[in-house]
């Protein structure tokens, strides 16, 4: 496949193409669902291929995809993205340029501790089995689910300046969920939540303790049916590391991608409220907060060798002290605002142009525990487990709802409230971060369904987060 | 490729213990993307995949291929026929598919071939040539998708579809203040599409957007929701009324079929055969697609049911998923709606609504593409994109009038399968709005 990706990228070093790029994958995807103990869909897509090929003709990007590996097709796909960048350089008033890099090379094999497709699968659906048994519907429980997804990803890389990479990772999605109903309503608890995915095998249940916690999320939908609501107008709260990934994910990820910034992505996913004008002066956050894009750790779903465009894996600080220092961007952005480019340009398969995306978009830890974080807090709620997400079109005004509460009264935790819903000011919330717990709580939390881009593309990414506390937030929405 | 499907169904018939369902789905894409006036990328996509569902008593397993060959085919049927003896038993299921009704036969075009991208190219130019005048840019996407499909199963249905939606969605954005203005283009029949009169509708919008820009506090206001707010209401709302969702006990809609929920003017239908939208001959597991009342006069009259759910909770079955939902329209003309209004909302598009308990309707999202004040009847500044947090139920409880005329509007669905799909829905007059927030942006 070396050979042929390689070839592919000679025929397209044509007079008039200034930059041009192939990608290659094959993707081994499996899905298990057991609903209320039953299996309900076992699936699987072996080896799916992709192929994409982009080049840069007149200033303009023009590119083809497909599934279809076969020579008539790249023949096919060549003369497409040929001719989708001629047509496309017709209506244009600015041409995309960069600088040529130095050819980069990649090799990357992650290898998990267990391997899902290579697990026996009586073993595996024996274990999701016995998951879903232990959460099946019982007394207030009118409803469960146990899933897993289990991905392989090979992909090649290659591109006119000589860059070439090759890599093979696998992805893990597990969670179980359980609903309660009461004539009150229904609530819903999961685990781990919302981002349960991670870097790894079948290994990943059991790291993630899902066997240890089937009785809690039965006993907390159950007794979120009659707890209570916050009633303050606003509060202290410490936000658990699987919830604070998705803020941290929603209101600085997406806010400081800088083709939000050109309106790239105006159509669908929106734009942002960050300027090129604030970098190295705008107060993001408190001294506290120190958030990077880091796509050199393979802990996370966001390594790579090379980007989707060549450029060697980076670590970059997005927000350092506080203060915003850069973006995440594209070889073409980066050129056009002054700045390297960040190694942020992926595509989740290879028929899917690359965008600017989030690798490994992390939040530095600070020190101590979440206990030690939780003792001393005076009066305030922690809240984690996400139920409902929301952000405008400038990445400006969220809104927040996580699967439970517990509040903390003179540093304990005194009782659980349902549906706690919190809103903000991206900017004012993050000032408002007066702690982070340290290393001993960082970790991933990642996700494979992050959407972006039209067509539409679902991107499997990593956030590394410790919980942290927010002071004085708005907690007054009623529902 | 219909090829591979035969060889398959071949494989299958020698294997009269197992019940099957397979298809065949062709889909390729044209995408314009434009960003600043011109354009960001041109994109060609296409794939071709083979899905398989199979059945051996009540057990289950199912595959799909990309791109199937004969050796890709005889690998996968091989490896799930190895395995499906090995599965958990799913006791609800019954059997597949078994309605054989057929769709009336309709040419459709592929509009990739009938729009290419030359005279994309050349209606965004005039497009942008005239937003230019305002001070505004263009930014969106302008894409056909071509998309063929044939299922057969082991209960002999045979049964193929055919779209080719075409989608332009035009955003106008001041070039110092950043109002956004939105004006979409959806269907199958491009000869509908009217350059002139879309580019007017643009302009109309655009010249709305140059009233000076507000901020309003949080409270509840009367508003007029443009179509596509209530469109994309009903489409969560529609969530509730799939049998899937009684299942799973998050249907708002359980127990109460043939209940009055809404006032009389509340009318919703899922409407395959109007022309005017993206049509669908067939539901997911092909079941033919007819028009089904779902709320009539006020009234929750049926589910969308498939066979699976139809043998689980002995709800009547149909094809419908829900994809060409109607909103009839009411009586009133919408300049008699906003005159009524004496301090209240115009709401052009909505973001990023999440709900917060679907069995309760209740869920939160934003404004966008133009949100105006109405005092004294009449729209006098732009505002700031706004929050808000509702019951979509109380949403409907609170339409007071709905337009006399209804209009199909396009989305596009980013999520898995990109797709497209058109609700019609008029402009609604509802009180109490709850705003909770704003953005204190554009």
């Amino acid at each position: 496949m070396e050979q042929k990706i390689k070839n592919i990228v000679t025929k397209l070093q044509q007079p008039d193409t200034a930059f041009a790029d192939v990608r290659i994958t094959f993707t081994d995807y499996e899905s298990i669902l057991f609903m209320n103990t039953n299996l309900k869909n076992y699936s699987n897509s072996p080896a799916s291929p992709a192929i994409g090929i982009r080049v840069l003709i007149d200033g303009c990007f023009g590119f083809a995809g497909s599934k279809d590996l076969s020579d008539s097709s790249i023949e096919r796909l060549i003369a497409k993205a040929r001719a989708n960048a001629r047509q496309g350089a017709k209506f244009q008033k600015e041409k995309v340029t960069f600088p040529a890099l130095p050819a980069a090379f990649g090799e990357y094999q992650h290898i998990p501790e267990i391997d899902p497709f290579a697990l026996p699968k009586a073993e595996k659906l024996g274990y999701l089995k016995n998951l879903a048994e232990a959460i099946k519907p019982q007394a207030q429980i009118v409803h469960s689910l146990v899933s897993a997804q289990f991905e392989r990803q090979e992909k090649y890389y290659a591109n006119s300046e000589g860059s070439y990479s090759h890599s093979i990772v696998f992805n893990t999605l597990p969670l179980m969920l359980v609903v309660a109903a009461a004539d009150s309503g229904i609530q819903t608890r999961t685990w781990p939540g919302h981002m349960s995915a991670g870097r790894g095998g079948f290994e990943l249940f059991y790291k993630q303790q899902f066997e240890q916690n089937t009785e809690r999320i039965i006993k907390e939908a159950t007794d979120l049916l009659h707890a209570p609501v916050i009633t303050d107008q606003k509060a202290d709260i410490i936000i658990g590391a699987g919830h604070l990934a998705l803020q941290l994910h929603e209101s600085v990820g997406h806010a400081t991608e800088a083709d939000r910034i050109l309106g790239q992505e105006i159509s669908y996913a929106g734009k942002t409220f960050v300027k090129p004008e604030m970098l190295t002066n705008f107060k993001y956050g408190s001294d506290l907060v120190n958030i990077y894009s880091d796509s050199t750790d393979p802990r996370g779903l966001g390594y790579q060798p090379l980007d989707d465009e060549g450029v060697p894996g980076r670590r970059v600080d997005i927000i350092k002290n506080g203060i915003l220092m850069d973006l995440q961007n594209s070889r073409h952005i980066a050129h056009k605002l002054g700045l390297q480019p960040s190694a942020n340009m992926k595509a989740p398969f290879a028929d899917d142009f690359p965008l600017v995306r989030m690798t490994n978009f992390c939040l530095a830890p600070g020190k101590g525990t979440l206990a030690e974080l939780i003792a001393n807090t005076e009066y305030g709620y922690y809240l984690d487990f996400t139920k409902t997400w929301s952000i405008d079109d400038n990445r400006n005004n969220f809104q927040f709802t996580t699967e439970i509460g517990y509040k903390i009264e003179h540093g304990k935790i005194t009782g659980i409230v349902k549906e706690p819903t919190y809103y903000g000011i991206t900017q004012e919330f993050w000032n408002a971060c007066d702690a982070i717990c340290g290393e001993e709580e960082w970790a991933y939390h990642s996700t494979f369904t992050c959407g972006k881009g039209e067509p539409g593309q679902i991107m499997r990414l990593s956030h590394g987060v410790a919980p942290a506390r927010f002071k004085n937030i708005n907690v007054s929405v009623k529902i | 490729m219909n090829k591979q499907l035969m060889y398959l169904k071949q494989a299958l018939d020698k294997h009269p213990e197992l019940k099957y369902q397979i298809s065949l789905n062709s889909w390729q894409t044209d995408f314009l993307r434009f960003y600043q006036s011109q354009t960001n990328y041109n994109i060609s996509k296409d794939s071709i995949s083979l899905e398989v569902l199979l059945y051996k008593g009540k057990k289950s397993c199912d595959f799909s291929i990309d791109h199937p060959e004969r050796d890709k085919i005889d690998t996968a049927l091989a490896t799930a026929l190895d395995m499906i003896d090995s599965m958990p038993e799913d006791p609800d299921f019954v059997d597949v598919e078994d309605d054989l009704s057929m769709a009336q036969p309709r040419d459709v075009p592929n509009n990739i071939e009938a729009i290419p991208l030359e005279q994309k190219t050349k209606i965004l130019s005039h497009i942008a040539k005239r937003a230019a005048e305002y001070d505004f840019e263009i930014y969106g996407s302008f894409f056909c998708n071509y998309q063929s499909w044939r299922m057969l199963n082991s209960n002999a249905l045979d049964k193929s579809s055919t779209q080719s939606p075409i989608y332009l969605e035009v955003k106008a954005v001041h070039k110092k203040n950043q109002v956004t203005v939105l004006h979409t283009f959806g269907g199958e029949d491009f000869s509908i599409f009217d350059e002139a009169s879309f580019t007017n509708d643009l302009l109309t919008k655009i010249q709305a957007a140059q009233n000076p820009i507000t901020d309003v506090e949080p409270g509840k206001y009367e508003v007029i929701l443009a179509p596509r707010c209530l469109a994309e209401f009903v489409q969560y709302l529609s969530y509730g009324m799939s049998a899937q969702a009684v299942d799973q006990h998050s249907s708002f809609f359980e127990g109460k079929v043939d209940e009055k929920i809404f006032p009389e003017l509340i009318d919703i239908s899922d409407d395959p055969t109007d022309e005017e939208m993206i049509r669908q001959d067939y539901g997911a597991q092909g079941h033919i697609y007819r028009p089904l009342k779902l709320i009539e006069k006020g009234y929750f009259r049926a589910f969308m049911c498939d066979q699976y759910y139809h043998y689980k909770l002995g709800f009547p079955k149909n094809g419908n998923v829900g994809t060409c939902l109607k909103i009839a329209p009411g009586k009133s003309s919408l300049e008699d709606m906003i005159s009524s209004v004496e301090r209240g909302l115009f709401i052009s598009s909505l973001h990023y609504m999440n709900f917060i308990n679907a069995k309760a309707t209740s869920l939160t999202g934003l404004t966008r593409d133009g949100t105006f004040l109405i005092e004294n009847g009449q729209i006098t500044k732009v505002v700031n994109n706004l929050r808000f947090t509702e019951r979509i139920s109380r949403i409907l409880e609170n339409t007071c009038e709905l337009e006399s005329k209804a209009y199909s509007i396009p989305f596009s669905s980013n999520y898995a399968e990109f797709s497209v799909r058109t609700t019609k829905a008029p402009h609604a007059k509802v009180k109490d709005f709850n705003i909770t927030s704003s953005t204190k942006t554009i």
